[in-house]
């Protein structure tokens, strides 16, 4: 155990910043070589190295995890603050499901559940996560063993069938938060039902872990939650520049930390520098992409395998994304989170995550974006495997177009794609484009 | 005939409410005066062009469900409930009264999801309460303890009357597609109207054995197309064991357990259902009751009929296959998409299978 102990806390405290230091200097040599990337972007944000050493990081220690700190899988929109406290190791399978499929590894993982009996239909994250245990294979090196699996219903219910399965496999416990959809407000009785959870959550994590919710660390953990979300929202925010400093791809992959670091020193200090970069950006004019003509939201998860392609088919023809609602879900519930109530007010913020919310939200969050982000077109990812996601975006579309936002659903999945068809996206695409004088 | 069974309980001056599937608690509106029609889909083909407000890879309930909506299929009913069930029926649940198809009032009924637990029952408790409310503003009548605990007896006796029927269907003078219709006439008949019928039935399970053939256990979402069964029938078996969430899986497994109210009954209830996924039971817990289910019922094989793009039901499909082929029982895991009749690639399947089944039987 102690053992366990001292190899995380040297992988995680020196070993992998050691490593990303000699990476960065070897970048640096290369770049200073004509290493840099050209084409339609603009220049790369030297905070993606940051962000490379601290997903690294977080999968280098997880290695190590097991029999050390106890361990946590967690969904993304689970209440994270009581776990931090409790100083579990959390592993976010979406998150690993993303990376799976930016691999290009979504298909062999799936095949691998897909003999089991696994549908084809299921979330591709779901069955990259079953797939990754079925066949032991991983691009992150090794997950650690879960001691808790975490589930809250508020992104789907779906994250409720995967770690059903997820709690089989393991024989460890399920912990469940339940959030019930929102129609306008949450009603008391669903606060009051997620408060209830949350209690029953710190006995079972508190047990796991051998010690009790410290208080103090929980409000502590509740305010670097919020400041994150803060900070993630400004730094979105910075796309309202025209340029636009980055792009909302590029977002997708920054979200990495509020998602699976979110009350964390580390989450927070990281979005403080990016925020300085996107805001020095902006100072200097520099724009995510090199000649930005028209400004796009897009709607749903990334087509992860497909987002390089898609993104400098975009910017070649100067269409930048500069929001989104999947990186914008993010910095609009923890706003909510009040390190002076903690169970309330984490209720309530995690009840009211954008996707656990009704339609007529969604379309004034979508309607706010383009007006304040001067988006002029909207792109709806008709996602195969994200139902939730996905119901309703037909009706949006023609509401969008309403309001004078040229609109398409492009139908792709987030994770596989055996049910993508390039060509056919990119024609849909360029007719698209077309469209716009 | 769902339509017919509106206009009759109209004529009696009930309000007349749709319920998506699958649990609500149906006492409630008993017990407020409410008659209460399932919407299954309905099977078939889409109702109208609806149905392509919703992309195709959400299941044929939802789709069809949006396409009879919008098609004014339900027009003469007053309100609309739509439990919880899973993503699909969630989204529907705010598609169809914020963006249309649905004009009339609207009531919403949350499962707590997971295992029983102390948060668990205090919100099925609340959320009955909530519904309570919602109907009394339906009505303008006040809900009556007492009428709640008569109509709380009254499905009781049903339910008794199902899980009896269902039990011992291997001595029930009905085949199986006369006994399904039975069953699923409770889905729209008034349930005084329905008990009388069931227990007419009830007086035709016999002492002896009167089915003969390959005894199976289905289970999967609804038993649509109904036609599975006169297909099974002429294939030489039958069902011996239900586990369909329309049907066995909203049988409770014992007698209500009394609550410090009938609120509270209402509640115990909730947690006395069979394990379904809908409702995230541990898959443990599941994989033992079919196991139990298989064991006691003498079942020779098992199907596994789930519309295509269920997740709920899908997700345990893995499940079920290992612990079937552990104990050696053949399986047939058939996808449909709510059609109005089986098409003939299900049917060669199901015939193979009977086949397969047989074969295993007679096997020394």
């Amino acid at each position: 155990m102690i053992g366990r102990r001292v190899s995380y806390e040297f992988m995680s405290r020196v070993a992998v910043p050691l490593l990303s230091g000699a990476k960065g200097w070897r970048r640096r040599l290369l770049s200073r070589k004509g290493g840099r990337r050209t084409g339609p972007f603009g220049p790369p944000l030297e905070c993606a190295r940051k962000l490379k050493e601290l997903t690294a990081r977080h999968y280098l220690a997880g290695r190590y995890a097991d029999g050390a700190v106890p361990v946590a899988w967690v969904t993304s929109g689970f209440p994270v603050e009581a776990l931090r406290s409790l100083r579990f190791h959390t592993v976010y399978p979406e998150n690993h499901g993303a990376i799976c499929s930016v691999k290009r590894l979504v298909p062999e993982l799936s095949e691998a559940v897909e003999r089991e009996g696994y549908s084809r239909d299921l979330c591709g994250y779901a069955r990259a996560d079953l797939g990754s245990l079925a066949a032991g294979k991983t691009p992150v090196g090794r997950l650690p063993r879960p001691d808790l699996l975490c589930c809250c219903t508020n992104i789907c219910q779906t994250v409720l069938y995967w770690y059903r399965a997820l709690a089989d496999r393991f024989r460890v416990p399920l912990v469940v938060v339940d959030t019930p959809f929102v129609y306008g407000d949450a009603l008391p009785h669903h606060v009051a039902y997620v408060v209830d959870q949350l209690r029953e959550l710190a006995e079972v994590a508190g047990r796991i872990a051998g010690r009790p919710v410290d208080s103090a660390g929980l409000v502590e953990s509740m305010r670097l939650a919020r400041e994150g979300t803060r900070l993630w929202d400004e730094c979105l925010r910075t796309s309202l520049a025209r340029p636009s400093p980055w792009t909302g791809f590029d977002s997708f992959f920054h979200l990495a930390p509020i998602v699976a670091m979110r009350g964390t020193g580390e989450c927070n200090a990281y979005y403080r520098m990016l925020l300085d970069e996107l805001k020095d950006r902006v100072a200097r004019g520099v724009g995510g992409i090199e000649n930005e003509r028209v400004r796009l939201l897009w709607d749903n998860l990334p087509i992860w395998f497909h987002l390089r392609d898609l993104s400098t088919l975009l910017a070649r023809e100067g269409f930048n994304v500069v929001c989104t609602t999947y990186a914008s879900a993010w910095a609009e519930a923890g706003r909510r989170i009040d390190p002076a109530d903690p169970e309330g007010s984490a209720a309530r913020a995690y009840l009211h995550v954008f996707l656990n919310r009704d339609l007529p939200h969604r379309l004034s969050l979508m309607k706010r974006l383009c007006e304040e982000y001067g988006a002029t077109g909207a792109i709806l990812h008709s996602d195969r495997s994200c139902k939730p996601y996905s119901i309703g975006q037909i009706d949006l579309k023609d509401r969008l177009v309403e309001a004078g936002v040229r609109s398409l659903v492009l139908e792709a999945d987030h994770a596989d794609p055996r049910a993508w068809s390039a060509e056919q996206a990119d024609n849909r695409l360029r007719a698209f484009m077309e469209r716009f004088p | 005939m769902r339509a017919a069974a509106i206009a009759a309980q109209k004529k009696l001056g009930r309000k007349t409410v749709v319920v998506l599937p699958i649990l609500y608690p149906r006492e409630l509106f008993t017990a407020m005066d409410v008659h209460t029609v399932e919407l299954w889909g309905p099977p078939g083909p889409p109702r109208g062009p609806e149905a392509g407000r919703i992309q195709p890879y959400a299941c044929a309930v939802v789709r069809n469900a949006l396409a009879f909506l919008a098609s004014g299929g339900a027009d003469a009913a007053d309100a609309v409930l739509f439990p919880h069930t899973c993503d699909s029926l969630q989204g529907l649940a705010t598609l169809v009264p914020d963006f249309g198809g649905w004009k009339k009032p609207v009531l919403r009924f949350h499962h707590p999801k997971g295992e029983d637990r102390p948060s668990a029952r205090a919100f099925a408790r609340a959320e009955l309460s909530s519904l309570a409310c919602g109907l009394e503003r339906l009505t303008g009548e006040t809900l009556d303890a007492a009428r709640l605990d008569a109509a709380i007896a009254l499905h009781a006796e049903i339910d008794r009357i199902k899980g009896a029927l269902l039990r011992r269907r291997a001595c029930l003078d009905l085949d199986d597609p006369a006994l399904y219709r039975l069953l699923r006439r409770g889905e729209f008949l008034w349930p005084e109207d329905h008990l009388a019928e069931l227990q007419a039935a009830e007086g035709r399970i016999g002492k002896e054995r009167r089915r003969r053939g390959v005894p199976l256990l289905i289970t999967g979402y609804v038993p649509e197309p109904m036609a599975i069964f006169d297909h099974l029938a002429s294939g030489g078996t039958f069902v011996v064991a239900d586990d369909y969430a329309a049907v066995g899986r909203r049988i409770p497994l014992g007698p209500p357990a009394r609550g410090e109210d009938p609120i509270g009954t209402l509640a115990a209830r909730t947690f006395a259902m069979p394990p379904c996924p809908t409702r995230a039971a541990a898959p443990a817990r599941r994989m033992e009751y079919l196991s139990a289910l298989f064991r006691r019922s003498g079942a020779a094989g098992v199907i596994v009929h789930v519309p295509k793009f269920c997740e709920p039901e899908s997700f345990d499909v893995p499940a079920i296959r290992r612990l079937f082929s552990g104990i050696g029982a053949p399986l047939l895991h058939l996808e449909g998409e709510l059609e109005a009749d089986l098409p003939a690639q299900s049917v060669t399947r199901l015939e193979a299978f009977a086949e397969i089944v047989e074969s295993a039987r007679s096997a020394p």
